[in-house]
């Protein structure tokens, strides 16, 4: 648990940071004030789609090895990834809004696929929400996991294939398409964000560790441990 | 080849099981027909709208009762056929490949069903074009959404939420099936290039179809 607190004092610190920075970072010549939501926007949903390709990896893994672990993994990665693809896709619309005119643009194929995305994702939550099973539960969500996968690589090159409203990539292989004043805030966000990222996972993962090991104390038991009830507490 | 036969009786079965029920026929396809008097009698008659939103309305209609069909109470087997399946040694991809023909059968009976109901409540621009261009998109799209609704309905088999789960991986999965078929269907309307909507379903259905056989064994393994 201490581990866990100081990933998350870590995050905090880096996010306090971050906010500093993207606010004090110079202003976009056309976008004004506006662009400072870039600084989240992006973060968040690059570490949206990095934690459904961890959950990808560790689904694969979980039905290669069959280790609880692997498990683990693709549940907490999932929850960090639709957390994060969730705040990115409200903070782009207001970004949208304000830039476009529009929150929403529906010849912009980046904002239908990663809709499309978050709620994929939505359902691996309620399948696992759905499956008492332990192991059931591992196996379903790594099949449905390892497969939803596929979307990720397709929301991230849709600018790419498609010309539409919406920016092509910040980084590209052949440079950043970003001034170098801007660049300071844009990383130490990214690492903010990661820091998050590893923090929410790790507490996720920890908790269900607690819940595993709590159910199996609760199956070694059986009915000779039965919690008392209410009415019989009155009547003493 | 023993897959595929295999395949074929398991989607037999389901047929005449299908046939027995007769779920689709008597519920659902009257169902969906009912849903199309809904926007007119909620917008008024406006019929030029109408005339412009049909093709729209079919392909909702198509995703939205085309899941129900595919995720049809006659497809979601018991145990005890389950394990008829089993001992009789009939392999999990077989009965994939064979609940996905029987689905895109009924599917494709359903979208033609659909397809003649708007034509007459909506009366939408339909230009001659290629027909079995047509034909064949709407077989395509049947295929994946088959596929795509037996691979679901898989991983949820036994959850007392199956339905409701179930369309929630479909739905937002059905995109790139929506967006083939719709876009070939309007292409051959305007005479445009259908090509690449057309690769893009044939792309979809092929990847179901491998991701489908491939995880067969180990969704069988979850539910024993």
């Amino acid at each position: 648990m201490t581990r866990v607190r100081i990933w998350f004092a870590l995050a905090g610190v880096a996010l306090a940071a971050g906010l500093w920075m993207a606010l004090s970072a110079p202003v976009d010549a056309l976008q004004g004030v506006w662009f400072r939501l870039f600084y989240i926007h992006v973060s968040t949903m690059w570490f949206g789609m990095l934690a459904f390709l961890v959950t990808a990896v560790a689904s694969i893994a979980w039905l290669i090895r069959k280790k609880q672990r692997w498990d683990r993994l693709a549940a907490a990665s999932v929850e960090a990834g639709v957390l994060f693809t969730g705040i990115g896709l409200v903070v782009g619309m207001i970004w949208g809004k304000a830039v476009w005119g529009v929150a929403w643009d529906w010849e912009d194929p980046r904002l239908a696929s990663t809709a499309v995305m978050f709620f994929v994702y939505l359902g691996y939550l309620a399948l696992r929400a759905a499956v008492g099973d332990p192991e059931a539960r591992a196996r379903r969500s790594a099949v449905l996991g390892a497969i939803a996968a596929v979307q990720v690589p397709l929301v991230y090159f849709s600018v790419n294939l498609f010309r539409t409203l919406h920016q092509t990539q910040t980084v590209r292989p052949d440079g950043m398409t970003m001034s170098p004043e801007m660049r300071p805030a844009f990383f130490v966000n990214l690492l903010a964000f990661t820091l998050l990222y590893v923090a929410l996972v790790q507490a996720r993962t920890f908790v269900a560790k607690r819940e595993e090991a709590r159910s199996q104390i609760e199956v070694a038991a059986g009915d000779a441990v039965v919690p008392p009830r209410l009415d019989e507490v009155h009547d003493v | 080849m023993k897959l595929l036969r295999q395949a074929r009786e398991v989607a037999r079965v389901d047929l005449v099981v299908e046939g027995r029920v007769g779920e689709t026929l008597r519920v659902i396809v009257p169902f969906a027909v009912a849903a199309l008097l809904v926007l007119p009698l909620a917008q008024g008659p406006n019929l030029a709208l109408l005339r412009q939103v049909g093709a729209a309305v079919f392909w909702t209609l198509a995703v939205l009762f085309g899941m129900q069909i595919a995720l049809r109470q006659s497809a979601n087997d018991t145990d005890a056929r389950r394990d008829f399946y089993a001992l009789s040694g009939v392999d999990p991809a077989a009965r994939f490949l064979g609940r996905t023909v029987s689905g895109t059968i009924l599917l494709t009976v359903f979208l033609a069903v659909l397809f003649l109901a708007t034509l007459a409540l909506y009366d939408p621009p339909v230009a001659g074009g290629d027909l079995p261009a047509l034909v064949l998109a709407v077989v395509l799209f049947a295929y994946g959404l088959a596929a795509l609704a037996t691979l679901a309905g898989e991983v949820s088999a036994g959850l007392r939420s199956r339905g409701a789960l179930a369309s929630l991986i479909v739905a937002p999965l059905s995109l790139p099936l929506v967006l083939g078929a719709a876009q070939t269907a309007a292409g051959i309307g305007r005479d445009a290039g259908i090509l690449s909507w057309s690769l893009l379903l044939l792309a979809t259905d092929i990847a179901l179809t491998v991701v489908g056989i491939a995880v067969a064994g180990p969704l069988e393994e979850a539910r024993t």
